[in-house]
C-alpha cells in the first residue's frame, strides 16, 4: 500500500515534469507573445535546474554528506563577506569548481545553485536569482564532468576558472540587461557586453587568482575530509 | 507592518508570484502604472523613510537610463524626433523605454517587498513539503552563514595577534584572506562532522522525513487566497487572453477602455494595492483602539 | 529494573594496538543517575557511543549490550533513535537548523511524525524547558547556555528512556553549567529518566549521582556510590583525586573516616564537627612583585560601534613583569573585550594601553606581535592553518623571520618543553582538546613573546591536563614571561594566579592576591573557601583548608 502510494507519487512527479511544465512554457509563450524572450529565458533557467535538484532530492544522502554540502554552501556565501574588503574578489565560483572536482558533479551543481539562493537571502532575491542558480550550478556540474582534466593540469583549471567567470557574467549580467527589451536585439547585446566588460574581467581574474592560490590547499582539505570520514565514496 | 505578512506563506507566495508575473510580462501602460505605484507605496511602508528616499537616488537614474537609451537601440516607430549619427530617434521607442523602465523599477520594488515579507523560514516551509532534503540543506546553510561570519573575524584576529600579516598591502590582504578562508574551511568541515553525528543521533535517515511548520492555514487565508486568484484571473483574461496586445511599434495603440480591459485594469489596481490597504487598515484600527484607551 | 546491561564489552579501533574498551561489565537500573569519569582517552566517549547504536564507531566490537532486555543491535531503528538520547560537548556543533522551533521539531520530522503530533510535543517541550521566549528566534542568536539547553530539549522531545551526555557543560560558563546540571536533575527526579553523564567538573554532579563509574585505559575500575569513590582513589593512590569535589578532597586528605561529605554544606558540617578553630587563619606572606610594568591599561573606554553601549567603562589595570594575572567575572562583563584591547586587536576610544611602558599605538604593523605580546584565543582550533603541527610551527617561524638552522632547533626545544614531540606529525584537528590546547600554546610561544594573553585556557580540559597547563605557566613565568589570563575557573585562578581582578559591568571592581581576593568574596569564590568560611580565614584552596585543619587536629583528639 505504502509502496503503491510512493510509486504513484513518483509517477505524478514525472507527469508534472513531462507534461505540465512544457504546457506552462508553451502557454506562456503564446500568452506573453510580446515578451517571448523574457519568458523563455526565465523558463530555461528555472527548468534546467529542476532535473538536477530532483535527482539529488531522490538520492540517499548520508547525514554527514548533507551537512558538508550545507557547510560548503555557507562557506562560499560567507566568503563573499570575508573578501568584501578586496573589491571584485568573490570566491563563490572558484569554490563551486573545487567542490565539483573533489566531491563530484552533482555536489557541484547543488552547492552552486544553492549558494545563489542563500547569498540572495542576504543580498536580495530578484529576477536574477534563477539565472545565478543556473549559472553557478552549471559551472559546478561541468567542472565535475571535466574532473580528470582539471585535476591533472593546473593550466586547464585556471583557464576553466576564467571561462567560468565570463560564462557567469554572460548569463547573469548580460541576460538581465537583454531581458529588459523582451526581445533579442544585437545592438543592445553588444552594448550590454561592453558595459559589463569590467565586471566580466574582474570575475575571470578573481577566479584565476583564487584558484592559483587556493586550489592546492583547499583540494588537500577536501581530499582529507573525503578520506577521513568516507564522504562521497562514489566519486573518484 | 505585520498585517499582510501574517498571512499563510502559500497565500503570500501566490500573491507575489501573480503580481510579479503580470508586471514582468505586460506591456500595457495602465497595468504598468498600477504595478509601479502599488510597488512603490508598499515599499515605502515597509522601509524606513530615510532608507527609502535614499534608494530613490538609485532608481530614478536607472529609470532615466532605460527610458533614454532605448531609442538608441531601437529605431522602430513612425514619429521620428531627430536623427542621431544617421539613425532615427523615434517617439515610440522613447515611450517603450519609459514603459520598460517602469516595469524594471516596479519589478525591483516588488522583489524588495517580497524579500522583506517572504523570509527564509517561509520559503523553507513552502519548499519543505516538496523538496524536504534540499530545504533542510538550505536551513542548515542559513544557520551556518552568520556563524561563519563571526568565526571569520575570530580567526583573522587570532592570526593577526600571532603577527602573521601586516594588512597594509593588497598582496598581504589577499594572502591573509586566503589563509583565513582555508582555516575557516577546515574548521567548519571538521565541526560539521559533529553536526552530522547529532543528526544521526536524532534518527536522521530512519524514515522518510516529514516536515513541520509553525504556520497554519486559517479561514482568513482562504478568503485572501480566493480574492487574489479572482483578481489575477480577471487581469490575465482581460488583457492577455481577450484583450488586444498593446503595441508600441510602429505606432502607439490607443488605450481602449472596453469592458474587458477596464475590468483587468481595475482588478490589477486592487491587487497591487492590496497589501498597502491591509496595512493602512490595521494602522487606523490601532489608532482607533488606542484612542479608546 | 535493569534498563541497560553491558556484558564483557570490548572495542578496538581499526589500526589501533590497544583496546579502547577491555571487557567492561555493568548494568544500569531504570531511573539511575550515573556519572562516568576518567582521564582523557580512557574510553569514556567510546563507551557512550557504543551505547547509542547510531553512533557506533568503526572498529572491532565484542560482548553484548542489552537495552530493556533485548540486544541493542537487534532492535528496531525507531526504538533506538528515539529511546536513547545523546547530547554532545560543543553546543554549537549539534544544532542543525536555523530556527529554534525547527531544531526542536527536527528529530520528530526524522521519525516521519505528522504535523499535529509534532506541534503538540514541541509546545510541551518548549514550556517544560522555558523556551517560549526564544521559540521563534534564530539559533545563532542564542547564548552558549541556551544553545545547550535547546540541544537537550530537542533530544528530550523524542521521549528517550535513557539520556547519554558527553561532557555537556565543558563549554559553558559556571552559571549556565549549574543550570544545565539542575535541569538534568529535574528530568531525573520528575520523569524518572535514566541519565548517564560523562563529566570532568564533578563539583556539581557528585551530589546528584546515584553511582559513579571510573574508567582507565578501557577498564572499569570502580562503579559504586560517589561517597565510596574517595576511599577507593586514596587506597589506590589514583591521580583522579585532584578532580574530585572540594569537600571530598579535604575529607580524604584529612582522615577519610566516617561519612564522606559531597557538598559544601556537608563539608562545612564535617570540619566544624571534627576540627577546632583555635588557629583560625593562615599567614599570608606579603606580595612581592617586580617594579617594571609589563602591561598597563589606563582609564580605557571601549564600545564596538558608535551606537552601541560601552563595554569597557574606564578600566585601569597594572600587570607587573613576571606575574600571572587572572581576570575573573561573569559573562558579558567585558573580560574578553579587555583582553582584545590589551592585545591591540580592538582600539579604545578613550584612554591608553601601554605595553612595556610604550603606547600601543606606537607599535607599527607587526612590531607588537614580534617578541612583545601574543594572544591565545578561546578556541585553539583557530590557531592552526597547516596539515601537520610541524608545518604549522614552521610557518610561524618563517613569518617571524627566524633563520633556517634556528627553526628546527626551536621547534624541537619547544615541543620537548610542552611534551608534544609525539604530536608534531599529526594533523591539528586529529588531536584531542587538551592536546590542541598545548600545541596552540607551543605555536604562540614560538613568537617568543614577553607577555602572553590567554582567553579561557582551561575550558573543556580535564583536571590532569589543567595541572599540566598550570605547570607550564609556572615554568614560563620563571623564564621571565608575564601571563594575563581571562577565566571563569575560580579554582584554577586561586591555585595559580599571583593576582586576580574581578570585572563587573565594564569596570574593575577589585584587584588583589588570590587569598585576599577570594576570602573577601562571599559568593564568587572557590568551594574550598566556602567550606572554610566563618571558621578559618584566608583559606582559599583545598590545600589551605587541609593545612589549617591539620594545625588544629590535636585539640580535636583531646576532646
Amino acid at each position: 500500500m505504502k509502496q503503491m502510494s510512493h510509486k504513484m507519487k513518483n509517477s505524478l512527479t514525472l507527469l508534472v515534469i513531462a507534461v505540465l511544465i512544457p504546457c506552462i512554457v508553451l502557454g506562456g509563450m503564446v500568452l506573453f507573445e510580446g515578451k517571448f524572450y523574457t519568458w523563455t529565458s526565465l523558463c530555461i533557467a528555472i527548468l534546467s535546474c529542476v532535473p538536477f535538484l530532483y535527482l539529488f532530492e531522490q538520492k540517499d544522502t548520508s547525514a554527514n554528506e548533507l551537512i558538508v554540502l550545507a557547510v560548503l554552501v555557507a562557506v562560499a556565501v560567507a566568503g563573499r563577506f570575508l573578501f568584501a574588503l578586496i573589491p571584485g574578489f568573490k570566491p563563490v565560483t572558484a569554490m563551486v569548481i573545487l567542490v565539483a572536482i573533489y566531491f563530484g558533479k552533482e555536489a557541484g551543481f547543488v552547492v552552486g545553485s544553492l549558494a545563489a539562493v542563500v547569498s540572495n537571502f542576504y543580498f536580495g532575491q530578484g529576477p536574477w536569482t534563477p539565472f545565478q542558480m543556473f549559472a553557478w550550478g552549471f559551472v559546478g556540474f561541468l567542472a565535475g564532468v571535466l574532473t580528470g582534466l582539471l585535476r591533472r593540469h593546473k593550466a586547464c583549471l585556471l583557464l576553466y576558472g576564467a571561462i567560468a567567470g565570463v560564462l557567469f557574467s554572460v548569463i547573469v549580467d548580460i541576460n538581465t540587461a537583454m531581458w529588459i527589451d523582451g526581445t533579442f536585439r544585437l545592438s543592445r547585446f553588444v552594448a550590454a557586453c561592453i558595459s559589463a566588460l569590467p565586471f566580466t574581467i574582474e570575475y575571470a581574474l578573481s577566479n584565476v587568482l583564487f584558484l592559483l592560490i587556493l586550489a592546492k590547499p583547499i583540494g588537500d582539505i577536501l581530499q582529507r575530509m573525503k578520506k577521513k570520514y568516507g564522504l562521497f565514496a562514489g566519486v573518484k | 507592518m505585520r498585517a499582510f505578512s501574517s498571512y499563510h506563506p502559500s497565500v503570500l507566495l501566490i500573491y507575489f508570484a501573480s503580481v510579479l508575473l503580470i508586471t514582468m510580462f505586460t506591456t500595457h501602460p495602465l497595468l504598468l502604472a498600477a504595478a509601479f505605484l502599488g510597488g512603490i507605496c508598499f515599499c515605502a511602508l515597509l522601509e524606513r523613510p530615510r532608507v527609502f528616499l535614499h534608494s530613490m537616488l538609485f532608481y530614478i537614474p536607472l529609470f532615466a537610463l532605460i527610458a533614454l537609451t532605448n531609442p538608441l537601440f531601437s529605431h522602430n516607430g513612425e514619429t521620428v524626433l531627430f536623427f542621431l549619427s544617421g539613425n532615427p530617434v523615434t517617439f515610440e521607442a522613447f515611450l517603450y523605454g519609459v514603459a520598460m523602465g517602469a516595469m524594471f523599477v516596479s519589478v525591483l520594488h516588488w522583489f524588495k517587498c517580497c524579500n522583506r515579507i517572504m523570509t527564509s523560514d517561509k520559503m523553507l516551509f513552502l519548499f519543505g513539503e516538496m523538496v524536504p532534503k534540499l530545504s533542510l540543506l538550505l536551513s542548515s546553510a542559513l544557520r551556518f552563514v552568520p556563524l561563519f561570519q563571526r568565526q571569520f573575524v575570530k580567526i583573522s584576529q587570532t592570526q593577526k595577534a600571532m603577527g602573521m600579516y601586516s594588512q597594509d598591502s593588497y598582496v598581504d590582504k589577499i594572502k591573509s584572506g586566503s589563509n583565513v578562508f582555508q582555516t575557516m574551511l577546515s574548521w567548519s568541515l571538521e565541526n560539521a562532522m559533529d553536526t552530522g553525528t547529532s543528526m544521526r543521533a536524532r534518527g536522521y535517515g530512519v524514515h522518510k522525513r516529514s516536515s513541520f511548520a509553525v504556520f497554519r492555514f486559517a479561514k482568513r487565508d482562504a478568503v485572501m487566497l480566493a480574492l487574489i486568484l479572482v483578481l489575477s484571473a480577471c487581469t490575465l483574461s482581460g488583457t492577455f487572453v481577450f484583450g488586444e496586445v498593446f503595441a508600441y511599434y510602429p505606432r502607439l495603440s490607443k488605450i481602449q477602455l472596453d469592458a474587458s480591459t477596464g475590468t483587468a485594469c481595475v482588478a490589477f489596481l486592487i491587487l497591487c494595492f492590496l497589501p498597502f490597504l491591509i496595512e493602512m487598515e490595521e494602522k487606523l484600527r490601532w489608532k482607533y483602539y488606542r484612542s479608546k484607551i | 529494573m535493569e534498563i541497560l546491561q553491558v556484558e564483557n564489552l570490548s572495542f578496538r579501533y581499526p589500526d589501533a594496538e590497544k583496546c579502547a574498551l577491555d571487557g567492561v561489565n555493568f548494568s544500569v537500573n531504570s531511573g539511575d543517575f550515573i556519572v562516568i569519569c576518567g582521564k582523557s582517552g580512557c574510553g569514556k566517549t567510546t563507551l557512550l557511543k557504543l551505547l547509542k547504536r547510531e553512533l557506533t564507531p568503526f572498529g572491532e566490537c565484542t560482548g553484548s549490550i542489552c537495552y530493556m532486555g533485548n540486544q541493542l543491535v537487534a532492535l528496531d531503528a525507531d526504538i533506538t533513535a528515539g529511546g536513547i538520547g545523546y547530547v554532545f560537548q560543543n553546543p554549537e556543533n549539534q544544532i542543525v537548523t536555523d530556527k529554534v522551533w525547527h531544531e526542536l521539531a527536527f528529530g520528530l520530522e526524522n521519525l516521519g511524525l505528522p504535523t499535529e503530533v509534532i506541534r503538540r510535543r514541541v509546545a510541551e517541550m518548549a514550556s517544560y524547558f522555558g523556551i517560549q521566549e526564544w521559540f521563534r528566534k534564530n539559533t545563532y542568536e542564542l547564548s552558549g547556555g541556551q544553545k545547550q539547553m535547546l540541544n537537550l530539549a530537542s533530544v528530550m522531545i523524542m521521549q528517550p528512556k535513557v539520556l547519554l551526555l558527553d561532557e555537556p557543560t565543558a563549554q559553558l560558563d559556571p552559571i549556565a553549567a549549574a543550570d544545565f546540571i539542575a535541569t538534568l536533575q529535574k528530568l531525573n527526579q520528575e520523569l524518572g529518566l535514566t541519565v548517564i553523564l560523562v563529566e570532568h567538573r564533578l563539583e556539581e554532579v557528585f551530589p546528584v549521582a546515584d553511582k559513579v563509574m571510573l574508567l582507565e585505559d578501557g577498564n572499569l575500575l570502580f562503579y559504586e556510590h560517589p561517597k565510596k569513590m574517595g576511599e577507593y582513589l586514596r587506597t589506590h593512590m589514583h591521580e583522579m583525586m585532584a578532580g574530585l569535589p572540594s569537600a571530598m578532597r579535604i575529607f580524604e586528605a584529612l582522615s577519610g573516616e566516617g561519612d564522606c561529605p559531597l557538598t559544601v554544606k556537608e563539608g562545612r558540617e564535617y570540619i566544624t564537627k571534627q576540627y577546632d578553630n583555635s588557629i583560625d587563619r593562615l599567614e599570608i606572606p606579603p606580595y612581592e612583585h617586580k617594579d617594571a610594568l609589563a602591561l598597563e591599561l589606563k582609564n580605557v573606554w571601549f564600545r564596538y560601534e558608535r551606537d552601541l553601549p560601552d563595554v569597557l567603562r574606564g578600566i585601569s589595570l597594572k600587570v607587573y613583569e613576571q606575574e600571572i594575572f587572572c581576570i575573573l567575572g561573569g559573562n558579558g562583563t567585558g573580560k574578553t573585550t579587555a583582553l582584545g584591547v590589551a592585545a591591540g586587536l580592538l582600539k579604545a576610544y578613550r584612554g591608553d594601553v601601554l605595553v612595556d611602558g610604550r603606547k600601543i599605538a606606537a607599535f607599527k604593523n607587526n612590531e607588537l606581535y614580534r617578541h612583545h605580546l601574543a594572544m591565545l584565543p578561546q578556541n585553539p582550533q583557530t590557531v592552526f592553518l597547516q596539515q601537520t603541527v610541524r608545518e604549522d610551527f614552521a610557518e610561524i617561524c618563517t613569518a617571524m623571520g627566524y633563520k633556517k638552522e634556528e627553526r628546527e632547533m626551536m621547534i624541537t626545544e619547544i615541543a620537548g618543553k610542552l611534551d608534544i614531540t609525539n604530536l608534531l606529525e599529526r594533523h591539528p584537528y586529529d588531536l584531542s582538546g587538551g592536546e590542541q590546547q598545548k600545541a596552540a600554546v607551543a605555536k604562540i610561544l614560538l613568537t617568543k613573546p614577553r607577555i602572553l594573553l590567554l582567553d579561557e585556557p582551561t575550558k573543556g580540559i580535564d583536571a590532569h591536563t589543567k595541572q599540566l597547563l598550570a605547570d607550564i605557566l609556572k615554568r614560563l613565568k620563571a623564564d621571565g614571561l608575564t601571563v594575563l589570563i581571562v577565566t571563569h575557573d575560580v579554582e584554577f585562578a586561586a591555585a595559580n594566579a599571583d593576582r586576580c581582578a574581578l570585572f563587573f559591568d565594564g569596570e574593575v571592581i577589585s584587584v588583589d592576591t588570590p587569598t585576599a581576593f577570594f576570602s573577601g568574596n562571599n559568593f564568587y569564590t572557590t568551594a574550598a573557601n566556602r567550606i572554610a568560611r566563618g571558621r578559618y580565614h584566608n583559606a582559599v584552596t583545598c590545600e589551605d583548608v587541609v593545612e589549617l585543619c591539620r594545625k588544629n587536629m590535636p585539640t580535636v583528639e583531646e576532646k
